[in-house]
């Protein structure tokens, strides 16, 4: 997520207001106050706006929710007249370039800084990591253009941003910090993407690094602004949304042609939408006058088309309207989330429990019955705790987590013997008698079905007991069932029992094997017992597959 | 003043002697000493009888010392095992010499000089030995000279006794004179004596209601399980069907399905738990391809770039139950579909005490004709008021499937507002590839937060791998309403 630090003085001054009210409004256009400090507060805003990722795309906005200022803002351009060149050799490399000129900064160090994490936020946000966009900016003046974006050989050097020795753009790979934070976007090309200007000196190695040449400081006065990448959309995003705050910042924009197109254009896109769709998504009859002022406040451009549409302009930077409903959502956001009427639809339905949620239920109460507690364990478990523990063959069907965060967690659970057994050892300074039972899910080569396991752990836990138990489970829950002498590992040779229904082993029970009991580190004795669920009359087949 | 048996009998064995040892009171009673200190306790609350704890220390024999008892310490056994000189390498091969060589020259008895022992003469038994032969004639010895020696060196250890005695009082004596009935109370009631009424004449034993026997515990659900079911009979009563499904999901229900587009950072494994399982794809997966490329036949322009059925293939432990909401609506495309439920899903994140790698998640959907946004808010007021949230109230929000997005706060005494999940309006995108052409209003929480709020939990853990005495002393029914 990206949290945007507001600087009171700057935004107040942006704003025109003050910054309590900003405080008190700022959520209800989309956003979660992180920390208020004495000078600034940090907000952070979503992922679908990164046009708030800046004082400046904020106060933006702020003025439109607050009334301040409403409608579309207008942003100049003129022509520069830079061109920029694309070498057909990057298509397959990181093929779009989007670029502005920037005039009439005027940074403080706090202003660099705020621009370097607006840079940040968008990395992330509309960059993807810097994969899909990577954006430059450089001291204009330091270099002459025309500019070239070209596909460079592995070994041209430069001299990187925060070094001072040239490097080749191999070397800035493995040996740049940035370099080693981002290899994996280029390493894989035989050429790297470079820009260079007209005396072919080196601006930047996108998506990595910029030269240490084109350097913004407090003392820069043009900007030339290079967004690279691999979505032409997204690219396009982050030149406007760069160029529009700096603009609200009092730059001037001025436009590079980029392989004949002059970029960028600022320009709004134009929809026109639905009065009745809009109204009958929010439940509010709004009429088109009202639907289009809402949404000068959210600074649209809007105004009534006849009365069932509305014409708007889609200021360049809101990168998250695709489609007509996110439009309605800024309807109701500038209508005031607080002021809607919350109603309950007259429809009358009819509330069904799954079967699969009634045969659980049933275990419980048997189960509570028979004086036992249950336990809710975790479905990510091991290999040591589902196996190795219990002296069991490795199921072929266990699936395994491909990155696991744990040694802990490596396997979704097959069974749920293990866990219970794993529980026991948790609880070992607790009073004796434990019984303890778990009912959940289990899966087996992408299926997932219920089981339910139980223990009971006491100086005189026999096979007996759990027999006892087990047939009580069976006959509540209506299961006819058999049994023959079992050679499950984890019980003892002799004292256990497999439950056959229809032919099939569905359950088992006995005494656990002692070397079993060893190593869950166990002093008494355990009896214990399990059955697989879908043996259960009225479990709905097939079980769920993805 | 009523007595128990065992109290009347205690005064009757202390008649003649006026005091005892608790041990030969037990004799004279045939009852366990433990036993009798009770009843003697019992008649002390009374002023019956005075009860004298005294507690002696004595030191009895190690293991270690237990092995020299009638032999003598090591280094007397050793010391007596040659003549006057021996060489050391010989003395050396003798089993106790570890321990004893040492010892000897420490206590002068021996010198050694060029290899070979000579005794001193100077071999007079010390005080140690004098102790320890006690100890091995009466098995334990008081605290004396020499014993503390012995102790340091592990040979003895200190044991702890405790001796009882117990005078009768003169109020006891005049309870005595004047006659005790000694006939047995009766305990348990028999058949027989019910049957006959023969339990109208017998001195029926008097229970002392200020004493808990033995604590039992219930057979329980899962003090996170109630809360759950709690929650289910809350959307039943709504009118919600539940929904049940796979943990296992392929990357097409749980991510494409939604709208979520395939560069998105949930969508990367530091987030998510991927398997190296695949899944095919189902029929007419090609609309929701159409719709990630181009925003098919909807209003929207769709994320661009081009859909990867491969990746869409890839199997992952489900990361909420939205997945399996919309293949319910998927397989019900006709109004109207109220459904819910609660399962658990999976988030790739390092385990601590509020964040755990398997959560449950509820969620819950209406599909309806005419539905809209106020009705959304209505169905999430109904639901937390039920749940105990009076106060709630709604802010924007964002989530990848939903717009309008709403975040839904409850007030918490205490505590203030919280956030407490997420709900909107499914997308276009996301319902128009399955033929749903009316709105679908979705919620979702990650209940495990309630379950703070509720049990008033510090670590999440507790749920999952969990304390029995934490469910033992949970109590079933909370108190609420």
């Amino acid at each position: 997520m990206a949290i945007i630090t507001l600087p009171y003085r700057y935004l107040e001054r942006l704003t025109g207001t003050d910054r309590q009210t900003i405080i008190d409004r700022v959520p209800m256009i989309g956003a979660d106050i992180e920390r208020i400090e004495e000078d600034h507060v940090d907000v952070e805003f979503f992922p679908d706006r990164p046009d708030l990722y800046s004082p400046e795309g904020v106060s933006r906005a702020m003025r439109g929710f607050l009334g301040i200022e409403e409608g579309l803002p207008v942003y100049p351009v003129r022509p520069s007249g830079i061109t920029f060149s694309v070498d057909p050799g990057l298509a397959d490399i990181r093929p779009f370039l989007g670029s502005a000129v920037i005039r009439n900064v005027s940074f403080d160090e706090e202003a660099i800084e705020s621009l370097m994490s607006l840079q940040e936020a968008l990395h992330w946000a509309v960059g993807r990591g810097r994969g899909k966009v990577a954006i430059g900016v450089h001291d204009l003046d330091a270099v002459t253009p025309p500019f070239r974006y070209i596909a460079s050989p592995r070994d041209r050097s430069f001299v990187p941003l925060d070094f001072e020795q040239e490097m080749t753009l191999e070397e800035i790979l493995t040996d740049h910090p940035k370099g080693r934070d981002y290899a994996r976007l280029v390493e894989d090309f035989h050429r790297f993407p470079l820009i260079v200007d007209a005396d072919d000196r080196v601006l930047s190695f996108p998506p990595i690094i910029n030269g240490e040449l084109t350097r913004v400081t407090t003392a820069t006065k043009n900007i030339l602004l290079d967004c690279t990448g691999t979505d032409r959309r997204a690219v396009m995003t982050a030149v406007n949304i760069i160029c529009t705050a700096l603009a609200e910042a009092g730059a001037t924009i001025e436009t590079v042609t980029v392989e004949g197109e002059e970029m960028p254009t600022l320009a709004p896109a134009e929809r026109i939408v639905s009065v009745e769709e809009c109204a009958s998504l929010l439940g509010l009859p709004l009429s088109a006058q009202e639907m289009a002022r809402l949404l000068c406040r959210m600074r649209f451009g809007a105004e009534p088309d006849g009365d069932s549409r509305v014409r708007i302009l889609v200021p360049c930077y809101r990168a998250d309207i695709l489609h007509d409903w996110d439009v309605f959502e800024d309807v109701a956001i500038a209508y005031g989330f607080e002021n809607f009427d919350a109603a309950l639809p007259a429809t009358a339905t009819v509330g069904e429990e799954h079967p699969i949620t009634a045969i659980a239920g049933a275990v419980r109460s048997v189960m509570i019955g028979l004086g036992y507690l249950e336990m809710m364990p975790f479905t990510l478990t091991n290999e040591r705790v589902l196996y190795a523990n219990m002296q069991r063959e490795h199921l072929p069907g266990t699936l395994q987590v491909l990155h696991p965060i744990s040694e802990e967690q490596t396997l979704v659970r097959t069974d749920l013997l293990g866990l219970l057994m794993e529980m026991l050892q948790a609880n070992k300074h607790r009073e004796l008698p434990q019984r303890l039972f778990a009912v959940g899910d289990v899966v087996e080569a992408c299926a997932t079905f219920q089981k339910f396991a139980a223990v009971s752990i006491h100086p005189a836990a026999d096979f007996s007991e759990v027999y006892a138990a087990a047939d009580v489970l069976c006959r509540e829950l209506s299961l006819p069932y058999t049994v023959v002498e079992s050679a499950d590992p984890a019980f003892l040779d002799g004292r256990r029992g497999d439950i056959i229904v229809d032919g099939r082993k569905v359950g088992v029970f006995g005494e656990i094997h002692p070397a079993v009991l060893k190593a869950f580190d166990l002093e008494h004795p355990v009896a214990a017992f399990a059955l697989d669920l879908t043996a259960v009359p009225g479990y709905p087949a097939p079980p769920g597959t993805p | 003043m009523e007595l128990t048996l065992n109290e009347k009998k205690l005064l009757v064995a202390l008649e003649a002697v006026g005091s005892a040892d608790a041990a030969a009171l037990a004799e004279k009673m045939d009852a366990r000493r433990e036993a009798v200190v009770q009843y003697a306790n019992l008649a002390g609350d009374r002023g019956l009888v005075d009860v004298e704890k005294h507690v002696s220390r004595r030191y009895v024999p190690t293991e270690e010392g237990r092995a020299y008892v009638g032999k003598g310490l090591p280094e007397r056994q050793l010391l007596e095992s040659f003549g006057e000189t021996i060489p050391m390498r010989d003395l050396q091969a003798h089993p106790l010499a570890k321990i004893a060589i040492g010892w000897m020259r420490k206590k002068g008895w021996i010198a050694i000089r060029d290899g070979v022992v000579q005794k001193t003469g100077n071999t007079a038994p010390g005080s140690d030995e004098a102790a320890f032969a006690r100890a091995s004639e009466s098995g334990a010895i008081a605290d004396g000279e020499g014993v503390a020696d012995l102790a340091r060196r592990g040979l003895v250890e200190e044991e702890e006794t405790v001796a009882y005695t117990v005078s009768i009082t003169p109020r006891g004596r005049q309870l005595l004179a004047e006659g005790l009935d000694l006939q047995e109370e009766t305990g348990t009631l028999t058949r027989e004596q019910i049957l006959s009424g023969a339990w109208k004449d017998l001195p029926l034993r008097r229970y002392d209601v200020g004493k808990l026997p033995k604590r039992a515990y219930p057979g329980k659900i899962h003090p996170y399980q109630r809360l759950i079911d709690e929650m289910r009979r809350v959307l039943l009563d709504m009118g919600f069907t539940e929904m049940a499904g796979g943990i296992v999901q392929s990357s097409f229900w749980n991510f494409d399905a939604l709208f979520q587009p395939q560069d998105h950072p949930a969508r990367e494994m530091q987030d998510t738990f991927f398997l190296g399982e695949r899944w095919p794809l189902p029929a007419g997966y090609e609309r929701v391809s159409d719709m990630h490329e181009h925003g098919g036949e909807t209003s929207s322009t769709g994320w661009g770039g081009t859909w990867s059925a491969a990746k869409a293939e890839q199997c992952v432990l489900r990361t909420h139950t939205t997945s399996l909401s919309i293949q319910h609506l998927a397989e019900h495309p006709k109004p109207p579909v109220k459904a819910f439920c609660i399962g658990r899903v999976y988030r790739r994140e390092a385990i601590d005490p509020t964040h755990l790698a398997e959560f449950e998640q509820l969620e819950g959907i209406v599909m309806d004709e005419g539905v809209n946004f106020r009705h959304l808010l209505g169905f999430l007021k109904e639901f937390y008021g039920k749940m105990g949230f009076e106060k709630v109230r709604f802010r924007p929000g964002y989530f990848p499937y939903t717009e309008p997005s709403v975040e839904p706060e409850v007030y918490v005494d205490g505590l203030g507002w919280v956030e407490l999940g997420g709900a909107g309006i499914f997308r276009q995108e996301v319902t128009a590839p399955f033929g749903i052409e009316h709105p679908v209003l979705a919620w979702g929480l990650g209940i495990s937060r309630v379950a703070m709020l509720r049990l008033g939990l510090r670590d999440l853990r507790q749920l999952y791998k969990s304390d029995v005495e934490w469910i033992r002393e949970t109590p079933t029914y909370g108190g609420r309403r």
